[in-house]
């Protein structure tokens, strides 16, 4: 369903050009649960933006079901990323001014839909990561997990097509991590939802369908 | 140091763009509030040359078709007028004038003289406007009867005047040239020290008197009376007067007024602009100050970092403190600079003819006081709060 | 979703309290400033009795007479044009010449006091919408008979009579005894038209060489049958001006005038130098709003700088919203919302800051007989200016917001 052909990636600033990913190809078939690892540098968040349409390649291009994206317009793009991409940060990146479930319906607002249908699909994403009881409380009073959950709650509560997961156990200890690799596992598995995930946790790597390997922004396998 | 705070300043400059606009702006405005009011101060201060004080004006409206044209009748009837004046002991002095201290309108005179502009205001008083007005005369004599007899015409005029035309030569005697010609000569009489009619605020001018006669038919009637009341004479004389006025000339109206009060309408109209242009100022540095306090108090909390490395690396509170200031008299002064370079064009350009070069620049110096005095007073208390960063505090961000 | 940004922008601005309230300051204190100005506009020519039939009245305020030398003259018109030329018109129903108002003096106990008297003729009253408090008007025939009958406002009765039941009484201004006939309110000073202390008839003047000045200091007043007639009048006011001929046509050659509203007048004596009796109205209303957006260029530049340094502190949530499918255009929807807000809030603080001070100036007499209160002209003006600054400093910061890039917000690198 994303295809990326010789994709290329070059960072500008006034005086350093940096390559992130050099001659990227890549398949993500429907129900597949990709790891990505790799060395701190090497391009695998670079990697999951362009995946995630946050970011354009400088060379090559990205197909979406068999369209280039750079044909779409950023309005056209941000519908795609909302309909069809839930992203999970390792900052969690939760909006601190928002309660639980308000923050869960960031996505829905961005849809034509009821406020009352909003909060429904809220609570129910939310009912889906076990955090029924904290809908009212805000970012700051939740644990590191709790946190994380919510963002995986924001992040399928839109019923997206493919989840980008960005290290998302990198802040948390191994007993909260495995909690929340056990939700993405859940939601591979039985919904059928593709996942890529950024890590660089072997031990994650290995569980994961297939692992894409980067060095210095080339694809080594 | 001070590269180094205009380093920062630089660095920053997107947002200090507009800061430095909206002090640029408030400059401009500034200086000209300032030079208004240095210019008030400064013309205040100078001698009015007559005194107001006891002497009332009474406006006559003749309620006539035209103003151009008098009659006989109207000269008779100012002459009764003047022959009811001398009933009331109360009066010490009467006299007849055009224009009236503190008056509105006045006649004015623009003329070539060797090849320069002369602009001077005219008034056509009668021979006692010296004494009721208490005019100060420094050379020569004032109107008298022995003018009546005189084929030239005789003129009183100011020593600004008298300065401009004869420069320190002996006016009196000599052609009044601007208006003399073959067949009707000027002559200047007297000059005076001053007559500053619009009052305390209103910059020196030149002035001329013209003779007006009360039995010539060919003098207009003057449009005020002026009367110099005894020491202690209230408003009850005043209705009394009224009636007396109005029983000599029926189809007349007066307007007996105080000088003291109509110097106080004239100083209020006066200060009105100023009072207008002070508050808007007052408005535009209340807006640039708290924009200021909102921009510093916002630098410091995302500077942080750095502000705590500077803490750590040995800066005292003192040093943050001045950074602080520092930076902002550097923002301070670009507006200013800018703004300096288009006030400097006024004088040098000479579009403020009448405002001295002196005046001006006390009303830049206080413009530049009040500015850097306001810029400093909004920086106290973000640059008090940068010196509250704890140097370790400040680093565990990261 | 507005509830959201609501939500949003509610918890943004408490939790920098300090810049909230540099911000509302700013606001509230412009927005004083500029409905304190509209209700001064608002109360010199906006509806307010007894000028209350303003879309069926308009008047001649100022005449331009044109002399043969290449001279002109601009006023008052002179009594004879507006008698022979305007009383004449056929379309207005009723027509009224009155004169501008003149300071007399009046002696009460000893004491001197300065009344404004204006000369009137009967019409006046039928067209101007007095509410007597005491006795009636004086009629035509009082005019047309030159009977000395004054109508006072509540104040001048005061002054005489302490009180006491004014009518049938008499009273000395300017050395002329009127019998009292009426009692109106106070009316404001800025009223043009109405305003005075003292009414009494034309006739009444101490000489009747008005009749045959050459320049004037006479007004008329226009009462059209139905608004729809307004453009009718002035029209026939304009093909009437082409047969004035003059008294003294060796020095006069033309006149111009127009029959229009208070301000048009003063619109037309602001720019009107061409020689014509165009509809400047427009460009004064053009000037007033260029000079309220100028007035607000500074405050708003503040709000843009306060709102633009804040941008990196919201990346976290912009990139997040970006991600999860914000358009940019949706974002800057955002961010606007969140300013007029913000405006709007800081209008209602400015709403009863205003209130509060017109109570104040009319309390103070600053300006004689002012009664100024908050009317709903006054709040949609105060409203708009509101949204107005909300969006023109809004919408800068909005699209700076909107064009941050989501990778680096979300990377919560600087910018």
């Amino acid at each position: 369903m994303i295809q990326l052909e010789e994709v290329e990636k070059v960072y500008r600033t006034d005086k350093i050009e940096t390559l992130a990913l050099s001659r990227c190809n890549l398949q993500v078939r429907e129900g597949e649960f990709i790891a990505v690892m790799g060395p701190s540098g090497s391009g695998k968040s670079t990697l999951l933006n362009l995946i995630g349409l946050l970011d354009e390649p400088t060379k090559g291009r990205i197909m979406l079901n068999g369209s280039a994206i750079a044909s779409f317009r950023d309005k056209q793009l941000a519908r795609l990323r909302n309909e069809y991409i839930g992203f999970i940060f390792q900052s969690f990146h939760l909006i601190n001014d928002l309660s639980v479930v308000d923050n869960v319906e960031i996505p829905l607002l961005y849809r034509r839909m009821s406020n009352g249908e909003r909060r429904r699909l809220a609570l129910a994403a939310l009912e889906r990561v076990g955090l029924t009881s904290r809908v009212h409380h805000f970012p700051s009073q939740l644990s590191g997990g709790q946190q994380q959950r919510v963002a995986i709650a924001r992040a399928i509560v839109g019923k997206p097509k493919v989840l980008l997961a960005d290290e998302p156990t990198g802040n948390l200890d191994s007993h909260m991590g495995d909690e929340i690799m056990s939700i993405l596992f859940d939601l591979n598995r039985n919904e059928n939802t593709t996942v890529v995930m950024v890590t660089h946790d072997p031990r994650l790597g290995e569980m994961a369908g297939r692992i894409v390997r980067l060095f210095d922004g080339r694809q080594v396998n | 140091m001070i590269k180094h705070l205009f380093k920062l300043v630089w660095n920053r400059k997107r947002s200090n763009l507009l800061l430095m606009f909206e002090i640029f702006f408030s400059f401009i405005v500034l200086v000209a509030v300032m030079t208004l009011a240095a210019y008030y101060q400064d013309n205040y201060r100078r001698p009015l040359g007559f005194v107001y004080e006891s002497v009332w004006n009474i406006g006559i409206d003749m309620n006539a078709a035209t103003n151009d044209v008098w009659s006989a009748e109207m000269v008779s009837t100012t002459q009764q007028l003047f022959l009811a004046l001398q009933d009331f002991p109360e009066i010490e002095s009467a006299c007849g004038a055009l224009s009236t201290p503190y008056g509105l309108g006045a006649r004015q005179s623009v003329n070539e003289f060797k090849g320069r502009r002369v602009e001077m205001e005219v008034n056509e008083v009668t021979d006692t406007f010296l004494q009721t007005l208490n005019l100060q005369l420094l050379a020569g004599r004032w109107f008298d009867q022995t003018d009546d007899a005189s084929n030239w015409k005789p003129v009183v005029i100011n020593q600004r005047l008298s300065r401009e035309l004869f420069g320190h030569d002996d006016p009196i005697g000599r052609p009044f040239e601007p208006w003399s010609s073959p067949g009707e000569e000027v002559r200047v009489i007297g000059v005076i020290s001053d007559f500053r009619r619009d009052g305390e605020f209103v910059g020196p001018g030149n002035y001329l008197f013209e003779r007006k006669r009360l039995d010539d038919p060919r003098h207009r009637p003057p449009a005020n009376l002026l009367i110099k009341v005894r020491p202690g004479t209230n408003v009850t004389f005043e209705e009394r007067l009224a009636a007396r006025l109005q029983a000599v000339a029926r189809e007349w109206s007066f307007e007996i007024r105080p000088l003291t009060r109509m110097r106080e309408v004239a100083m209020k109209l006066r200060l009105v602009p100023v009072i207008l242009l002070g508050l808007i100022a007052a408005f535009l540095m209340i807006m640039v100050g708290l924009g200021l306090v909102g921009v510093l108090w916002q630098n410091v909390t995302q500077r942080t970092k750095e502000i705590g490395l500077r803490r750590a690396k040995g800066a005292t509170a003192a040093a943050i403190h001045q950074q602080i200031l520092g930076e902002t008299l550097v923002l301070t002064s670009l507006g200013v600079v800018l703004g300096l370079i288009l006030v400097v064009q006024f004088p040098l350009l000479d579009l403020i003819s009448s405002v001295s070069v002196t005046v001006y620049a006390r009303g830049v110096l206080l413009a530049l006081l009040v500015l850097y005095g306001l810029t400093l007073a909004a920086s106290l208390y973000p640059s008090w709060l940068a010196t509250k960063v704890r140097p370790a505090q400040a680093l565990h961000y990261e | 979703m507005l509830k959201n940004y609501l939500k949003i922008a509610i918890k943004v601005l408490l939790r920098r309290k300090f810049f909230t309230l540099i911000s509302l300051f700013g606001i509230s204190f412009t927005l004083v400033v500029l409905m304190l100005v509209s209700a001064l506009l608002d109360h010199a020519f906006g509806p307010l009795p007894p000028e209350v039939r303003t879309d069926r009245t308009l008047g001649i305020y100022t005449v331009r007479m044109l002399l043969t030398n290449n001279f002109e003259r601009t006023g008052p018109a002179p009594y004879w044009f507006l008698d022979r030329y305007v009383r004449t018109l056929a379309t207005p129903e009723r027509v009224s010449l009155y004169s501008t108002q003149r300071s007399v003096a009046a002696y009460v106990a000893g004491e001197k006091h300065s009344l404004f008297l204006k000369r009137t003729d009967g019409e006046f009253w039928n067209i101007l919408d007095f509410q007597f408090l005491e006795g009636g008007p004086f009629t035509a025939a009082d005019e047309r008979e030159a009977n000395f009958v004054a109508v006072i406002n509540q104040a001048t009765a005061e002054l005489f009579f302490k009180g006491q039941p004014a009518v049938g009484r008499t009273i000395a201004v300017d050395g002329q005894r009127f019998r009292v006939a009426g009692v109106v309110p106070n009316v404001p000073i800025f009223r043009v038209t109405s305003f005075a202390d003292v009414w009494v008839p034309l006739s009444t003047a101490k000489s009747n060489g008005y009749l045959r000045e050459s320049t004037g200091s006479f007004l008329a007043l226009l009462l059209a049958r139905h608004p729809g007639d307004l453009p009718k009048i002035k029209e026939e006011l304009q093909t009437t001006l082409a047969r004035v001929e003059f008294p003294d046509a060796r020095e006069y050659s033309r006149v111009i005038t127009a029959a229009e509203t208070l301000f048009e007048s003063v619109a037309r004596g602001l720019f009107g130098s061409d020689r014509d009796a165009r509809n400047y109205a427009g460009y004064l209303l053009g000037l007033l709003l260029g000079l309220a957006v100028l007035f607000m260029l500074l405050p708003a530049i503040n709000l843009i700088n306060l709102n633009v340094s804040r941008i990196l502190e919201r990346a976290s949530e912009i990139g997040v919203r970006k991600a999860f499918g914000a358009s940019s255009g949706t974002l800057v929807g955002q961010f606007v919302v969140e300013n007029v807000l913000l405006t709007l809030i800081g209008g209602a603080i400015g709403f009863v800051a205003s209130l509060f001070l017109l109570n104040a100036l009319t309390g103070s007499g600053l300006i004689q007989y002012a009664h100024f209160q908050m009317n709903y002209r006054i709040f949609l003006y105060g409203l708009a200016a509101a949204l107005f600054f909300g969006l023109f400093s809004g919408v800068y910061p909005a699209w700076k917001m909107s064009r941050l890039h989501p990778v680096d917000a979300l990377r919560g690198q600087s910018l």
